[in-house]
């Protein structure tokens, strides 16, 4: 699944939207933070920036009203009652002012406890009290001694108005000054206008900043004028009971404050975990500090929230993303997955598989089509060619069994081997197609022997047919006629008729008088055998006469030649001497008289083979042209009739149970008729096991298929050639062996027979041809061996 | 072509002598290819095979041989042979079959060799 194309494709798409999903949503992030930071910071000052204006411009008003009312005392005089008057007046229609007062110098009234009226709201109503009183006299009062100190309008530290208001407040008092005589400045009177803590405090409550920020305000001198915390008024910020912040910070902040400058610093909310803010700035008027005291966590709450809509928004984006795309792309990759799996279905050859259907005309549609025409086409391939192939099996099969009734026309069933007091003689034929079109013909009457070597045109199963017809033909004729030119013509005439498609065949045809040695011949355009006589190898002479089967009636001339003892003949067809090499090279008449030279003193039967193998070695890799024919004719000298044996003896066995049993008894029997020695008997018993064990175990072949033994003896040799139809396998070089002399641990079970085969013979040949492997060995015989 | 296969075992001294008569080929092979077994598996110091009346032997023959060779040497026990006829003999040759198997001519020599076996166990 991983490796499917659907994956890859979700896979890398989601991988690069969420790259860039993500970098732009943390870009937006970021500009947004940052505006969203500015924004609560601007709210907050804006709020901070409105509580204190409206506190300023009220606190400015009462300042106004005071000093307004102290300048008026200044310029004009007024009676005591015409003061109280005015005092009311002003308290009464001032709505910021809790009160206020007129308190004269003592020493400008007669009375040791002076003149100080006051007038003050509670609860609606108009109060009056008289500050001049036996107790809590106002010349003992803080707010005019302050004020004659300061010799100026002064806000006064909070205090609880005893016997006045009664409540906590702080007051704004203005000394009224006087001319005397003498232009010296006098006191006249203190004029203070009160505003209660607790107006203040209300509001100090609009100064809030998220749901747990406060305002504080704090007298110049540290005093708490308000907070939410109605315990902490009164006190000084140095008694503050929480742990928010310690004294020397608060010291620093305060004097940084009243110096002019705004603070802030971070600290623990006093009411909550967590981290806030304090902001100390002043009041213009006043000069009080104030501040607001806030958690950062709760004013920065929008702009968290903003961070997880941000990620809640990202993640669903990319989900659905994830999602399109995968569905997307599986609608459009389900019909490669599907033609992926179909082809592998159709590899291993389940033809019949469902195929995707084929929508629109993009490439993965194409390629459906494609595939089903393809799959149509090569289930049509395929059934035609198990057709031919059936068809051809057939015919081989066919073919097979017409070679082997074709070889069965000839004498030895295509390979003879004949040996008489006089002579030894030994012919084959190999076509070089399934069936061919070469013969050859012998048959010994009385004194006579007749030999016959032809070749029929062209080859293959044409010339087959042709070639029975004219080996009957032949057989017959070699029965009755003894003349071979007359024996030519009579053939001749017999082929010719009935003979439409114009085939022909040449035809060497002799007659030998075994009591002279002379050798009548004639030949229908065939070439002239070759003649090995004293070592030396010749063409014979001859005048032939036209091919057979193409025009009746016509004569043949008659050739003769005398041969002596020891004389080898060989009569062969042009597929020798026409083989032909990778480079057209012909193997040539010059090559086969060599041949036929060097190989002069082995036995025919050995000679035969052996000038076959060096036609075949200079074809090298070539197919074989044309078919193959030779016949070797050696008259044996008569003293050595009984010295030269050369037979050849063959046994089919079938594979199976006691093969080597019943191989060595034949062996046996026939070793001991040509009376070969006990030690080498049970020499070529073993090597005959060894071979035959071979072949059970790596012909490939099933119980019950045949394998032909042949023994073939020569007054030099012995040798032992075995047939079998399985795989090509020599067993000389494609066996295991195994190395000789290595101790018990190395010594692989297997592979010894190679060598006992090896050992004990003196020559191995190894041949495949048309499905046969063929093994020939031969052991060189002593003169005391046979 | 068949093969006689007796078995003789001596307890005492820990000696299994298998005698072969006739021939020794793919035929016969497996037959005694069992028998061998049975004897190697019974853990004999010596398994000694008397090849007197052994008249052929082929590749197959050898190869049992072979692997009963391995199977006393990895025991610790030994496999002799005795009494080769001289085309066996020449066969084992040719091979240079088991260099390290031991080899009695005559049974003069093998008796030889028990009986100093049976001395070197009375001493131990």
């Amino acid at each position: 699944m991983a490796t499917s194309i659907t994956s890859r494709l979700i896979g890398l798409l989601t991988l690069v939207s969420a790259l860039i999903i993500g970098v732009s949503m943390l870009i937006d992030y970021r500009l947004s933070r940052d505006e969203i930071l500015e924004r609560l910071r601007i709210q907050s000052q804006d709020t901070i920036q409105a509580a204190i204006i409206d506190m300023e411009s009220w606190l400015g008003s009462v300042e106004g009203s005071t000093r307004f009312l102290a300048r008026i005392l200044e310029q004009r005089q007024y009676s005591r009652s015409g003061l109280e008057q005015m005092l009311k007046d002003i308290v009464a229609n001032s709505e910021d002012i809790f009160g206020a007062a007129i308190a004269l110098n003592p020493e400008q009234v007669d009375s040791p406890l002076g003149f100080a009226p006051y007038y003050f709201r509670k609860d609606g109503i108009l109060n009056y009290a008289d500050l001049a009183g036996e107790s809590h006299n106002y010349q003992q009062q803080a707010w005019y001694l302050d004020a004659l100190r300061a010799s100026k309008p002064v806000w006064v530290e909070p205090y609880f108005d005893r016997g006045g208001g009664e409540v906590l407040m702080t007051t704004f008092a203005v000394p009224v000054y006087r001319s005397a005589s003498e232009g010296r400045r006098e006191l006249y009177a203190v004029v203070t206008a009160d505003v209660a803590l607790a107006d203040l405090q209300a509001y100090l409550q609009r100064l809030h900043l998220g749901d747990s920020g406060f305002g504080i305000l704090l007298s110049r001198e540290g005093i708490i004028l308000s907070s939410p915390d109605s315990d902490n008024l009164m006190r000084h910020y140095s008694e503050l009971e929480s742990n928010a912040l310690d004294i020397a910070t608060w010291r620093e902040m305060f004097r940084s404050v009243l110096a002019g400058r705004e603070v802030s610093r971070q600290l623990q909310c006093p009411q909550l975990p967590g981290e806030c803010a304090i902001r100390l700035g002043t009041l213009q008027s006043t000069g009080w500090p104030v501040g607001v005291i806030y958690s950062e966590s709760e004013i920065l709450a929008p702009l968290r929230e903003f961070q997880i809509k941000t990620v809640v928004v990202g993640l669903t984006t990319l989900l659905l993303m994830a999602l399109a795309v995968f569905l997307v792309t599986s609608r459009i990759t389900r019909p490669l997955s599907s033609l992926a799996l179909a082809s592998d279905k159709i590899a291993r050859g389940v033809m019949d598989v469902p195929l995707p259907s084929a929508r629109g005309n993009d490439e993965v549609a194409r390629l459906v089509r494609s595939f089903h025409a393809m799959n149509k086409d090569l289930k049509t391939y395929i059934a035609e060619l198990e057709a031919a192939t059936a068809s051809r099996s057939r015919l081989e099969g066919e073919l097979a069994a017409a070679r082997q009734i074709q070889m069965s026309l000839l004498p030895g069933s295509g390979e003879a081997s004949d040996e008489a007091q006089d002579y030894s003689l030994w012919a084959t034929v190999r076509p070089a197609k399934s069936v061919g079109g070469d013969l050859y013909s012998y048959h010994r009457s009385g004194d006579t022997l007749y030999l016959a070597v032809g070749d029929v045109s062209d080859k293959g199963v044409p010339a087959a047919l042709f070639m029975a017809r004219a080996s009957g033909l032949l057989q017959q004729l070699m029965i009755v006629e003894a003349d071979p030119a007359s024996a030519m013509q009579k053939l001749n005439d017999a082929l010719e008729a009935g003979n439409e498609n114009c085939m022909f065949l040449t035809l060497f045809f002799g007659v030998i008088d075994m009591r002279s040695g002379l050798l009548r011949f004639a030949s229908a355009g065939h070439n002239a055998p070759a003649l090995l006589r004293g070592g030396t190898a010749s063409r014979l002479q001859q005048s032939d006469g036209p091919a057979l089967g193409l025009a009746a009636g016509l004569q043949f001339p008659s050739n003769q030649v005398q041969l002596v003892e020891g004389d080898r003949i060989a009569i062969y067809t042009d597929g020798i001497d026409e083989a032909f090499d990778a480079q057209a090279r012909m193997f040539g008449d010059d090559r086969l008289l060599d041949c036929l030279a060097q190989t002069g003193a082995l036995a025919v039967a050995v000679a035969g083979p052996e000038i076959l193998q060096a036609v075949e070695r200079h074809a090298g890799e070539q197919q074989q042209s044309d078919d193959i024919t030779l016949m070797l004719l050696q008259l044996t000298p008569r003293e050595s009739a009984t010295q030269t044996a050369q037979t050849v003896t063959r046994e089919n066995f079938t594979l199976g149970e006691s093969l080597v049993t019943r191989a060595q008894e034949w062996l046996e029997q026939t070793l001991h008729r040509l009376r070969v020695t006990p030690d080498l008997q049970l020499e070529l018993s073993l090597v005959t096991e060894e071979i035959l064990t071979n072949i059970e175990k790596y012909s490939g072949l099933p119980s019950g298929a045949q394998v032909s033994l042949s023994l073939v003896s020569t007054a030099d040799a012995l040798a032992l050639e075995t047939r079998d139809k399985g795989i090509a396998f020599n067993p000389l070089t494609d066996s295991h062996r195994s190395p000789l002399g290595a101790d018990i641990e190395s010594a692989e079970i297997g592979g010894l027979g190679v060598h006992l085969i090896t050992q004990f013979t003196d020559q191995q040949t190894y041949r495949r041809f048309e499905g046969s492997n063929i093994l020939r060995v031969t052991k060189v015989l002593h003169s005391d061996q046979a | 072509m068949e093969l006689k296969t007796t078995v003789d075992i001596d307890e005492e001294n820990s000696v299994a002598r298998v005698a072969l008569a006739g021939a020794l080929n793919t035929d016969t092979a497996p037959d005694f290819e069992t028998r061998l077994q049975e004897v190697v598996g019974q853990g004999h110091e010596l398994t000694v095979l008397d090849m007197k009346e052994l008249d052929y032997i082929s590749s197959a023959g050898l190869r049992v041989i072979f692997k009963a060779a391995k199977q006393t040497k990895q025991g610790g026990k030994r496999l002799a042979a005795a009494n080769r006829k001289p085309h066996i003999d020449k066969v084992f040759e040719i091979l240079k079959a088991l260099p390290d198997m031991a080899v009695f001519a005559n049974d003069q020599e093998l008796d030889d060799y028990l009986d100093t076996m049976q001395s070197r166990v009375r001493d131990a």
